[in-house]
């Protein structure tokens, strides 16, 4: 008789080689020790076992990444998942991890080559993913500024709430997710285009947005922890300096509305 | 050695779908049973709604990865993820499967059957306790429905649960319809089941629906209790008294009146069985 250990083993192997891959790849050594009482025999038993797996395991993937889902066709989708499962078995209790190399996987696949810009959208859902369920804090909000006297301005730090994440891409990967959304994908969307967003959650909802060109500066300077007044002036090497605070003023506000900034410390 | 847990009444899982009942004010339950790994996170909605759960009404954590049967060593992350889990919403009670779902590292995120075999008993009661004395409390371990069994078994399944039960001390979330569907795949008498379950370690027992597939059932939760896995927790009542049952229902899941109105059900008939009782005794 096998050890526990042999047999576990065996099972795992024979229901998750091949995911979805039926009986042709049973260890013989575990049918053998499968009872087949009934209507069926013990393949069709493992079977039931083998296809669990990996009906389970693709109907996570394709809650997680609905657009490359919708993009692929059921078909595709179900090839490329049998093949990350494959590759990429999980090693978390939670099936909340099961998708984190799905971007990265796709980057390699021969098969979805001709979609040069799904990886990114991967990794923008898988974003949207992370920050849904990232820790809460407790958001800026306008009022909790007006107190503050003109002193303290330059030298407030401003940070992010932990549900809040850039992705940087060379595809305008917003448009091609509410086209998919929209279902009005066509290939216009699909060019060759430097897009930076920002993902983040306010309350219980998650969002994205394409941010434009002064938006990365001040977020870098927020994110390396530097005081209102020095990101003001970093600002002014790509916006005329006389505009550079009512610039960083109207950002600002935009991500105060949007509650992607902590409230400041309490004096 | 002993194991007592409250009795809560008659519960229903906590869903995402219902979560607006939460907020709403029209959670009206007993008690909620959250699956423990759907909140081993870090903020957002779901843990603000566990918060609300636990406002409005006992909460007890079931767990579907604990993998108490695996041979792999004890995933200690997982457990510490528990215990932070534990500590911030104090579970009336903590429970999760008699089976395997991991190995060499790997989840098949399944409840995989076990050998019953005296190798398979020494492992898994050891593991129930040394879980126990890290969680610092009892938990409860619950049946699973199953599609194959072992030419090498030693014991029938109730006997293997209730020696484990024994021998770690823990109590059993008996599952009612988890007994239903192995017997008729396995082509044992339920009832056998029920009765050689020892009664004084059965905390909780689960009731759901399943699918008849044609050639076995299949344990899929998407649907309402059938008459005879209701005869059969009316056995369970008549051996087991008053014991907090819930009714599990996690896929084509219905409005949450429909649910509570199965919970409502198991508790006229929990009634029915305690007054007969009473009355042949009187």
């Amino acid at each position: 008789m096998p050890s526990l250990r042999e047999l576990q083993s065996s099972f795992f192997n024979s229901i998750a080689h091949v995911p979805g891959g039926g009986s042709a790849n049973f260890d013989p050594g575990l049918v053998h020790l499968v009872e087949g009482r009934g209507q069926l025999g013990p393949q069709e038993r493992i079977n039931i076992y083998a296809q669990m797996y990996y009906v389970r395991l693709l109907e996570v993937l394709h809650e997680d990444f609905p657009q490359v889902a919708t993009i692929l066709g059921c078909e595709r989708f179900d090839e490329v998942v049998r093949v990350y499962l494959a590759c990429h078995p999980s090693t978390h209790p939670s099936l909340r991890y099961l998708g984190r190399h799905f971007a990265a996987f796709l980057d390699t696949r021969p098969e979805v080559a001709s979609l040069p810009f799904l990886s990114d959208l991967a990794r923008l859902e898988w974003m949207r993913e992370e920050v849904f369920d990232a820790p809460d804090a407790e958001p800026l909000r306008l009022e909790h500024l007006q107190g503050l006297s003109a002193d303290e301005w330059p030298d407030l730090r401003f940070q992010f709430i932990p549900a809040f994440q850039v992705l940087q891409s060379d595809w305008p990967v917003h448009e091609i997710w509410a086209a998919v959304e929209e279902g009005t994908l066509d290939r216009g969307c699909a060019r060759l285009e430097k897009t930076a967003l920002r993902v983040w959650r306010d309350g219980f909802a998650v969002y994205h947005a394409k941010m434009d060109a002064i938006e990365p500066v001040a977020l870098a300077g927020v994110q390396a922890g530097k005081p209102f007044a020095a990101i003001c002036a970093a600002l002014e090497f790509i916006v005329p300096s006389e505009e550079a605070a009512s610039a960083m003023g109207s950002l600002l506000l935009r991500w105060i509305a949007d509650g992607v900034l902590v409230r400041l410390p309490r004096k | 050695m002993a194991f007592t847990v409250p009795s809560l009444g008659h519960g229903v899982g906590l869903r995402t779908k219902h979560f607006p009942h939460l907020w709403e004010g029209t959670a009206h339950v007993d008690w909620f049973e959250a699956i423990s790994e759907n909140f081993m996170i870090r903020g957002g909605r779901p843990l603000a709604a566990l918060e609300k759960a636990r406002e409005v009404a006992p909460l007890v954590l079931h767990g579907v990865s604990l993998s108490l049967g695996s041979t792999d060593p004890l995933n200690t992350a997982y457990l510490d993820d528990l215990q932070t889990l534990i500590r911030r919403f104090e579970p009336t009670w903590v429970s999760d499967h008699l089976c395997w779902g991991s190995v060499g590292g790997h989840y098949a995120h399944d409840l995989l059957p076990l050998p019953y075999t005296e190798e398979a008993l020494a492992h898994v009661a050891e593991r129930v306790q040394t879980i126990q004395d890290r969680l610092g409390r009892q938990i409860l371990i619950e049946n699973v429905s199953s599609y194959l069994t072992f030419s090498h078994s030693q014991m029938p399944e109730w006997e293997f649960l209730a020696e484990i039960a024994e021998r770690a001390d823990c109590g059993i979330l008996l599952d009612v319809n988890n007994i239903y569907v192995s017997a008729a795949n396995h082509r044992f008498n339920p009832e056998d089941y029920i009765n050689g379950v020892p009664t004084d370690r059965v905390g909780q027992i689960h009731l759901a629906g399943h699918s008849n597939m044609g050639t076995y059932l299949f344990d899929t939760h998407d649907g309402p209790v059938i008459a005879p896995v209701w005869e059969l927790y009316r056995l369970a009542v008549r051996r087991c008294g008053r014991v907090s049952t819930l009714i599990e229902w996690d896929d084509k899941i219905p409005e949450f009146a429909v649910l509570c109105a199965e919970a409502e059900r198991a508790r006229t008939i929990e009634m029915e069985e305690l007054e007969r009782a009473y009355a042949k005794s009187a």
